[in-house]
């Protein structure tokens, strides 16, 4: 496919313009802003979406799309990128662990966010990690995400059981003081998520694109979701953090993000490098 | 001094030590010279002296052979023993004297073979002399004489004489001899000294020059060092180009004197880029440059420094300043070159002559420079490949992510084929059918069609002829009644003559029939006249007449008219016309009458006890009829429907006070003629409240029923607008004060006062105090004197003419300019609480006596020579208060640290605190009950709070503590350092701080408004950050807040609002995004219950897609507002949806 496409250049340019009509189809229809992605890593998921639909082209892709709302829907599932794992770089959950949460203690009432939160395994880790530390009882969670489908499965927080015995080990590797079996019954397959858990997470779909800040909260933690997105929005995003974080809240991104080249990056000090964690600081 | 003998070499330059060594050496020989002329001096000296006695001596001899002589001679004259005594002295002194006389020449032979010869003769003398004398005592005298005469003595005699002569004259010209030598010794000595002397000035010349040359030097070394230092300062750190540049060339410029620079960098390719400057004038030429291309590209090649000197004015760009230009006279160019390449170059123009040590230190720096841009090139391009390295890193996380879900998806799909095959083929046969279906349900559907369109004709027919109908019946009814009339009216003559019974021949019972029919009669031309009405007014038939009407008479009409009669029924029935009503309308006064007719006859008619009135008032806009009675009162329901034709609130009313149901449907339309309207206010129960409203003037275009409905909209708006502003009193004339002569630092104070006797009371004081003191009688006034004048103190009245004094407070406290001035209110009513909340020092009601004032000037005074900080700390446990006062000890901090509620409170009192950390549990009472008491205390004002407790919170003791305190710290670990850290931020915080869109928030929120004075807002939010800035948005402007943190609570605030009507819930901001119950499902629930049907709900979302806003109306908002809020719009959409 890729070589069909690229084969001269009228080919590639008409790419270009289908895939900036297709974006822009996108927006004005559906209210989804992916102009602000990164233009690569969005053109082979709609690469992939085009042999997945059966699509010739782009263009073709625009037509359904306009045409068939639910086609959107499902489209959807290709433009983001719903995977993730519970207690993902334990060395990061160690770390709010050992260093993030000693500070969180000191706050009555915590709240905390979980941007872009895909189908919700990085939620229930947090949540469970707070239970541990004794706070989830006086937090929130708020966990959000562009993609509908994504948050039911957040929502419902039933996983596949195969999946289990990799998030038991990282929940171990991350310090976990408890067994992981305490949280889900495993039945029929698969595994569900101690209902007692989502009673402090409040699922919500919410935009970093286009929407604005919700709540003052005390810890962010957006992970492998700045990668998606290209400088523009990366900043917007900080943005929104900083704007969202109460003084000296912290904010945890991915492994290989970092905040250094943003125009936010001075809004951010290092509070645990190595897991990119930082804290806010107070403003000049 | 250690270090420099500590390092080997000589200790100074071969020329000075040279210097120094032919000094010593022209000091050692002078030295000699004169210690030998001293002592060939003193050895003359002592010859002189020797001969000089020598000679002495010599003539002593010969004067003592005279002696003897003599003696011998007068002795042998006479031979007088006594004329020998001469001579035996004589001779007894010649030997001693001889002795001396040798003594004298021992080193001088030839003198002594005189001496001895003189001795010899002397002694023969001496003997010739004793022989005599030896004879003539003998009595020999002849022989004696002969003796004598043989000139033996004499010959003796001359001999001595002789050689004395001779001995003298030997010393004499040896004196002589000695004396030139010893001048010219002296002589000599001079000369050389004069000599030395000259050489030793001028080897002193020779080493003030070297050590002046030396100095010079190192001044030029120092400055080029500093230089070095100062740029090497300069560069220092991670700069970018751009920051280099301007460093490098503001700092050479400064330190070199020159008036204009710019740097330029290679750029690649022999180009050359100016990245910064130094007073370069606008639009400056040669951006870039080429190698070689002008002096500086030359430069840059030679790799050397170019000085240019009187240069032509019209050579170079002016220096120019704020008052003037001028060309520079010299111009330095110099490239920065390391390793033989030029990384860059600087340019310099002076005012003045240079020399040559700027060069000198261009050429010396500039390795340095090339190196920094060189440095910070490469600098750029690191961070420049850094992120791309960070992008390319986020990029392939990006795939790897994709790639995962890619397997995922594949594993899914393979799964899912399986089973889709299957289904498949099952759907294959279930399509078959379906598709058979489907036919069927489109032929039926065409037939549907067909009936429907047939339908719709129909429809459209009976609509046209429904409107004729309608049109046929008004006419019908406008002839029918006519016809009707006319033979009623017979009628009705007939049966009151009937009933007269003028004729007294009718029974009693017969003529109580002619009244009955007479009644009925009335009754039915009354229904006859109104049916008339109405179907005249609705076929458009009637014509208006306007002409001026007096009010007072309208009024006066109707009250003669429904006097009698509710006097009649036992209720009062009073008219009036409120002052300040305009005297006249102009309208069709029959009308008027006729619909003030109606409505007073309704009211009389409905009421049974009480009074019905009829009130008439008057704005810009239109006049009022109110008809207000204290009657059975109208179901809100009910409202609409009383004014449609035969319906009346209770079916039953018609029949027990009769009337036929048209009256008001006739006046409402009337009024719309008369381009008014008329609105009810009712409470069943309490009586109801019609008010008619008219233009002054009748509009000539009446007839449009548009402009009758428009009118709501106008009236809505002029009741707000005329409410709005607060009467404006006028200010008293402004009192004399000593804004005129205020002194620079001079303290001051601020009355904003509009009392003008209460004003000169508090001035008088003020100056008594030692203050200035400056009155301004309104609130702005007073605000602008504020910003401008900075006082060092403000009273403040809260009754002022134009706005509150609580709002001047709220607007000084956050203007970042003043919020610093202490502020005393004073005032006769009781805003104590809003007013220390606020940030006022003080409170004081009026009438407030001497001392108070005096007290409330003192209590300004200490707040304005609190220097240093005050911290109150409030904590049961003695180790921890010390270990939080050891904490936050710092300079300039005051901490005050007490056990107690109690001594909490009394430290409050006494002075102000600019911060409170405080425990929760405490011995006397709770940290909860201590924050309100403060709250209450009228004579407390209140720090911002920190609560530091050990005590584990439920949401609801937080929300209580949030209305108190700012911050929330649990004692834990981490604590201490994030106490210190919320303890340092208050005492440093200036509002300034706070985010722009909170700042702009608190300055909305400013003065009352009537459309929230008195309403209850229900804020269902779940952010603390929002209720506290939508709390301090909505309460000054009189609205009660009620917090709901989520749906649930909503819903529960609701169900008790409406269980007591004073709790009633005007309106609610609902939060979409909440726990627990979310915003939609909470909006659902409400629009579920017939009461909360109407009640406004505006959302509050930060979703800003217009789906999601229309998700939020589909879920029962009345309208929505996006996130971040914006204060005004919020604020208007509050008041378009708070029911009026």
């Amino acid at each position: 496919m890729d070589a069909e496409i690229e084969q001269n250049t009228t080919d590639a340019k008409r790419w270009e313009i289908e895939y900036r009509l297709l974006v822009d189809a996108i927006y004005q229809m559906y209210h989804y802003d992916f102009r602000g992605y990164a233009v690569a890593s969005l053109k082979r998921r709609l690469r992939t979406a085009m042999l997945r639909f059966d699509c010739r082209s782009l263009s073709q892709l625009q037509d359904r799309l306009l045409s068939e709302p639910q086609f959107f829907a499902s489209l959807l599932n290709f433009l983001t990128v719903p995977v993730s794992e519970m207690f993902r770089d334990p060395a990061y959950f160690r770390a709010l662990r050992e260093q993030v949460v000693p500070v969180l203690r000191t706050y009555p009432s915590l709240k905390m966010w979980v941007a872009g939160c895909s189908t919700g395994e990085e939620v229930y880790s947090l949540a469970i990690l707070l239970r541990e530390e004794g706070l989830l009882e006086r937090s929130l969670i708020y966990a959000t995400d562009i993609n509908p489908d994504s948050l039911r499965k957040a929502e419902a927080g039933i996983y596949e059981i195969d999946r289990i015995a990799a998030f038991t080990d990282s929940h171990q590797r991350s310090g976990g003081r408890s067994s992981l079996s305490d949280y889900y019954v495993a039945a029929y397959g698969r595994a569900v998520f101690d209902k007692s858990l989502r009673r402090r997470i409040v699922f919500s779909d919410h935009s970093l694109a286009t929407d604005s800040v919700f709540a003052e909260v005390q810890l962010i933690s957006c992970r492998n979701v700045l990668i998606y997105f290209n400088r523009e929005l990366q900043d917007r995003a900080l943005q929104l953090f900083r704007e969202a974080l109460c003084r000296k809240g912290f904010l945890g991104i991915g492994s290989k993000e970092s905040l250094r080249f943003s125009t936010q990056a001075n809004n951010f000090g290092d509070f645990v490098r190595e897991e990119r964690i930082y804290q806010k600081r107070d403003a000049a | 001094m250690a270090q420099s003998s500590a390092r080997s070499g000589p200790p100074l330059p071969a020329s000075v030590l040279a210097g120094f060594a032919a000094a010593i050496v022209a000091v050692v020989l002078m030295a000699a010279v004169s210690y030998q002329g001293q002592q060939r001096g003193i050895a003359a000296a002592d010859a002189v002296t020797q001969g000089v006695e020598r000679i002495v001596q010599v003539q002593n001899v010969l004067s003592s052979t005279k002696d003897a002589e003599t003696g011998q001679r007068g002795f042998l004259l006479t031979g007088d023993e006594a004329y020998l005594e001469p001579y035996v002295s004589g001779s007894a002194a010649i030997a001693s004297e001889l002795a001396k006389i040798r003594g004298l020449t021992a080193s001088n032979l030839e003198q002594r073979q005189r001496l001895d010869q003189l001795q010899v003769v002397i002694a023969a003398k001496l003997a010739e002399q004793r022989s005599t004398i030896a004879l003539k005592r003998a009595g020999k005298s002849a022989e004696a004489l002969a003796e004598v005469r043989t000139d033996r003595g004499k010959v003796l005699m001359d001999r001595i004489r002789a050689l004395v002569d001779e001995m003298q004259n030997v010393d004499r010209a040896q004196l002589a001899q000695r004396q030139l030598e010893w001048q010219q010794t002296a002589a000599l000595s001079t000369r050389i000294t004069w000599i030395g002397a000259g050489v030793l000035l001028v080897l002193i010349a020779a080493a003030a020059a070297l050590v002046s040359r030396d100095y010079r030097a190192r001044q030029l070394q120092t400055w080029l060092r500093l230089g070095q230092m100062g740029l090497g300062e300069r560069i220092q750190g991670d700069q970018t180009l751009e920051v280099l540049g301007n460093n490098v060339v503001s700092f050479l410029a400064q330190y070199l004197g020159a008036q204009v620079g710019a740097i330029y960098i290679a750029d690649g390719a022999d180009r050359f880029r100016r990245f910064a400057g130094y007073a370069l004038p606008p639009n400056s030429p040669n951006e870039s440059i080429r190698g070689g291309d002008t002096l500086l590209g030359q430069a840059v090649r030679d790799n050397r420094a170019v000085r240019l000197v009187d240069i032509p004015p019209d050579y170079v760009l002016p220096i120019a300043s704020a008052i003037g230009r001028g060309a520079p006279r010299e111009i330095l160019i110099a490239p920065a070159s390391i390793d033989g390449t030029a990384q860059g170059a600087v340019e310099f123009g002076f005012f003045g002559r240079t020399d040559g040590s700027q060069q000198q230190l261009l050429e010396l720096l500039s390795t340095m420079v090339a190196v920094a841009v060189r440095s910070s090139k490469d600098r750029t391009r690191l961070e420049e490949l850094l992120e791309e390295t960070q992008r390319q890193a986020e990029e392939l996380q990006s795939q790897q992510e994709e790639l995962r879900v890619n397997n995922e998806e594949l594993d899914e799909q393979s799964r899912a084929l399986k089973e889709s095959q299957a289904q498949m083929e099952s759907q294959q046969v279930e399509l078959e059918q379906t598709n058979a279906q489907l036919e069927e349900q489109t032929q039926m559907l065409e037939h549907q069609k067909e009936t429907l369109s047939k339908q719709q004709e129909l429809l459209v027919e009976r609509a046209a002829d429904l409107e004729r109908a309608n049109l046929y019946k008004s006419q019908f009814l406008a002839n029918m009644s006519h016809e009707l009339r006319t033979p009623l009216n017979s009628t009705l003559i007939l049966a009151k003559i009937l009933g007269d019974n003028k004729d007294g021949n009718l029974t009693e019972q017969q003529v109580k029939f002619a009244h009955t029919i007479s009644t009925a009669g009335n009754d039915l031309l009354a229904l006859i006249n109104d049916v008339l009405d109405l179907s005249k007014i609705e076929a458009g038939k009637i014509d208006l007449k306007p002409e001026a009407v007096r009010i007072a008479k309208a009024i006066d009409d109707q009250s003669k008219l429904f006097q009698p009669q509710a006097e009649k029924r036992g209720i009062k029935f009073s008219a009036a016309v409120l002052p300040g009503t305009a005297d006249t309308i102009v309208t069709d006064p029959q009308r008027l009458g006729q619909i003030l007719k109606n409505l007073c006859s309704n009211a009389v008619k409905f009421t049974e006890r009480g009074e019905v009135t009829l009130k008439v008032s008057s704005d810009a806009n239109a006049i009022y009829f109110n008809v207000s009675d204290t009657g059975v009162g109208i179901p809100e329901s009910q409202h609409r429907n009383i004014f449609e034709a035969f319906q009346q609130a209770d079916g039953s009313i018609h029949r027990k006070f009769g009337g036929t149901g048209l009256g008001l449907s006739i006046s409402r339309d009337l009024a719309h003629r008369l381009g008014g309207q008329i609105t009810l206010q009712s409470i069943p129960g309490q009586g109801s409240v019609f008010t008619l409203r008219l233009p002054h003037v009748l509009p000539v275009e009446s007839e449009d029923p548009t402009a009758a409905a428009a009118q709501p909209e106008v009236k809505r708006n002029a009741v707000i607008e005329s409410a709005a502003p607060k009467p404006r009193r006028p200010a008293p004339a402004q009192i004399e004060d000593d804004r005129a002569h205020l002194q620079p630092h001079a303290r001051c104070i601020l009355v904003i006062e509009d009392d003008a006797a209460f004003a000169g009371i508090l001035r008088d004081l003020a100056r008594e105090m030692n203050y200035q003191c400056v009155v301004t009688h309104s609130a702005s006034d007073g605000l602008l004197a504020a910003t401008e004048l900075r006082p060092s103190a403000i009273l403040l009245d809260v009754n002022l003419p134009d706005y509150s004094g609580l709002g001047v407070l709220g607007q000084l406290k956050r203007n970042p300019i003043t919020r610093h001035i202490p502020v005393h209110i004073t005032s006769v009513a009781d805003h104590s609480q809003g007013a220390l909340e606020l940030g006022a020092v003080g409170y004081a009601l009026k009438p407030v006596s001497r001392e108070q004032l005096v007290d409330a000037l003192r209590r300004l005074e200490t707040k304005l020579s609190q220097g240093v900080r005050r911290v109150l700390v409030v904590e049961d446990d003695e180790r921890q208060r010390d270990s939080i006062r050891e904490l936050l000890t710092m300079a300039d901090l005051h901490i005050t640290a007490v056990e107690s509620g109690g001594k909490a409170l009394v430290a409050l009192r006494s002075m102000t605190f600019d911060c409170m950390v405080m425990d929760l549990t405490l011995p006397d009472f709770s940290g909860f009950e201590l924050l309100e008491r403060m709250a209450e205390q009228e004579d407390v004002s209140v720090p911002p709070v920190i609560v530091y407790t050990g005590r584990a919170l439920s949401a609801d003791d937080e929300q209580k503590l949030r209305r108190f305190s700012k911050s929330i710290i649990l004692k834990d670990a981490r604590s201490p350092e994030r106490l210190l850290d919320e303890v340092t931020l208050f005492l440093h915080q200036v509002e300034s701080a706070l985010p722009a869109d909170r700042q702009r928030m608190l300055k909305m929120a400013r003065d009352q408004d009537v459309a929230f004075e008195g309403r209850r807002i229900l804020v269902v939010e779940d952010d603390v950050r929002n209720i506290f800035a939508l709390t301090s948005l909505l309460e000054p402007k009189g609205a009660q807040v009620q917090i709901a943190r989520n749906g649930h609570e909503a819903l529960g605030a609701l169900a008790k609002s409406t269980a007591r009507d004073a709790d009633r819930i005007d309106l609610v901001l609902m939060d979409v995004m909440m726990p627990e119950m979310d915003g939609f499902t909470a909006m659902r629930e409400i629009r579920k219950r017939a009461e909360w049907k109407r009640l406004p709900i505006i959302a509050l979302t930060a979703k800003a897609m217009q789906d999601d806003l229309e998700a939020c109306m589909a879920a029962g908002a009345n309208d929505y507002i996006a996130k971040p809020l914006d204060v005004e719009k919020l604020l208007s959409l509050i008041r378009v949806w708070m029911p009026k």
